[in-house]
């Protein structure tokens, strides 16, 4: 029999990110797409954002989630418990935002502009939000895993989708779609921005949460994630998105330029969820004595 | 009445009876093992080889049961943390929740035979009617509480019975784990922690495992037990220094 040199040293997560867990990785991305598309969409007062995040949310967050699970058929013993996970509150915002968004879709096609429309449009805009917050606060949890313990987790993860729904937003106002596109461009360059400097504030912070925090961090920057890290994240997520934003300022930049831009930014999203989830190490069981 | 144990780390000779006990015990598929040794180098000069015993900690504030969506891992009345494997979903956040690691998620590639595709041996067919396992849901030790509780119907005692006493620690030859009740102050673990300076694995997660340690070099303090309910307190810990 082998010996087990596991857990003297650190040893990354597997389960939410190998083998199936790929499937958690996208679901996870998926909730926050759909969920920040459904807030953006609100504001722009959207038919066609408000149906594709409803079909993201249903669709991919919700299948890729199922096949996820160990025993799918079971799922609806998760949405019984909410007050007791943040994982059953997940999928409570999921299975009520899919009821609610369909109701508010019918409303605001057959019935635009009644209370009840306006009233499911609330409901579902909670429900979203909730879907995008709920990912980042199941990792903060985590206590064995000092990479994820920061409050900054969940609100990278909400502008990280808000950044993805507005970049969609300029793809349905390319289309002709019912979307203001200088205001969706104006929206991505501030989320760029904004989440560039969430990306380097929560690394700093992270590499300063005990030894393994820091061993997260290198892990990314110089680790096996690294370049998922540097061309995921900063080139096509950060850099690539942000010269084509800025350069919408100063000159007309193609529809299939801007297209490739918001394509960039949504693997950026995927490639920082990705290395979050891949990165997350428990601290060893038990200590090397010198 | 919660139920402990002390592993003895300078007793352990690393034969893995105590694996091997529990994979008898429980009919577990070859992939997967609850009881795991770890073994590490301890010293610069003159390294020797340390190994820890460890398993599921049992804890008093398990994360487990607090991120479970179904409440399929519950915590019965005398501490031990079960799993429900009707209820679970195969979510695995209690895999991730857990910072010792102790949970197994039973994926087919754990479960492929002992002979893949060429013989069931009775061993395996005899665990599918006595104890089955299912594909899909996470398993973890539960200190043979099916042991304990029909022990305990029989008027016996768990960690002085060997009938109601979990198989690793029956079948430990160099009696490197006692069993008992951590909440009696007379019981052989107590004293062992009182007396031995015994530590849990990670204090500073607040989880309180009820599994406990004995070492002459790693996570030992010379600080004297204090009183009382100090003295089942961790007096060091496995954390990184």
């Amino acid at each position: 029999m082998q010996i087990h040199e596991w857990m003297v040293g650190y040893t990354r997560q597997t389960e939410w990110i190998d083998r199936r867990g790929i499937f958690l990785w996208i679901a996870f991305y998926a909730g926050g797409l759909g969920g920040g598309l459904y807030l953006v969409s609100l504001y722009f007062n959207s038919l066609w954002g408000l149906f594709i995040s409803w079909l993201i949310i249903t669709v991919i967050k919700g299948g890729t989630h199922l096949i996820f699970l160990g025993k799918p058929l079971r799922f609806w013993r998760i949405i019984t418990r909410p007050h007791a996970s943040w994982l059953a509150r997940g999928f409570v915002f999921v299975m009520l935002f899919i009821g609610f968004g369909a109701i508010q879709l019918i409303l605001s096609y057959w019935l635009p502009g009644t209370a009840a429309e306006t009233a499911f449009k609330v409901l579902a805009g909670i429900m979203a939000f909730g879907i995008t917050l709920y990912t980042g606060i199941i990792l903060m949890n985590v206590k064995g895993v000092p990479f994820w313990n920061s409050a900054l987790l969940p609100i990278l993860f909400i502008a990280c989708g808000i950044l993805g729904g507005f970049g969609l937003a300029v793809v349905i106002a390319l289309n002709g779609g019912d979307v203001d596109l200088h205001t969706a461009e104006t929206g991505s360059r501030w989320l760029l921005v904004i989440n560039a400097l969430l990306i380097i504030i929560y690394l700093w912070r992270a590499s300063l949460r005990e030894a393994v925090g820091k061993q997260s961090v290198l892990e990314q920057i110089h680790g096996h994630s690294a370049p998922i890290f540097w061309i995921g994240i900063v080139l096509l997520g950060i850099v690539i998105p942000l010269v084509i934003a800025i350069a919408g300022i100063i000159m007309d930049v193609p529809s299939a330029l801007l297209v490739s831009g918001v394509a960039c930014e949504i693997i950026g999203g995927l490639a920082l969820r990705y290395c979050v989830l891949k990165a997350g190490a428990y601290k060893p069981l038990v200590a090397k004595a010198s | 009445m919660r139920w402990g144990m002390v592993v003895d780390l300078s007793k352990c000779v690393r034969c893995y009876a105590c694996l091997a006990a529990c994979r008898i015990e429980h009919f577990l598929p070859i992939g997967m093992s609850w009881p795991r040794l770890v073994a590490l180098e301890t010293g610069v000069d003159n390294p020797e080889v340390s190994t820890y015993s460890v398993r599921c900690n049992q804890c008093q504030n398990p994360p487990c049961v607090d991120v479970c969506p179904t409440g399929a891992t519950y915590q019965r009345e005398d501490g031990i943390v079960a799993i429900d494997q009707d209820k679970c979903v195969g979510c695995r956040y209690c895999v991730i929740a857990c910072p010792y690691q102790n949970r197994t998620f039973l994926s087919k590639d754990k479960d492929k035979g002992f002979f893949p595709g060429k013989v069931e041996t009775d061993f395996e067919k005899a665990g599918k009617e006595l104890y089955s396992h299912q594909l899909g849901t996470t398993e973890k030790c539960n200190f043979c509480a099916e042991r304990i509780d029909a022990g305990l119907a029989k008027g016996l005692k768990p960690g002085v019975d060997r009938e109601a006493t979990p198989a690793c620690v029956n079948t430990c030859p160099a009696r490197a784990l006692t069993f008992g009740d951590l909440d009696d102050p007379d019981s052989e673990v107590s004293r062992l922690i009182r007396e031995k300076n015994a530590f849990q694995l990670h204090p500073e997660y607040d989880t309180d495992p009820s599994v406990y340690f004995i070492d002459s070099k790693i996570g030992y303090t010379d600080t004297p037990p204090a009183d009382d309910k100090e003295k089942r307190a961790p007096v060091a810990s496995g954390a990184e220094s």
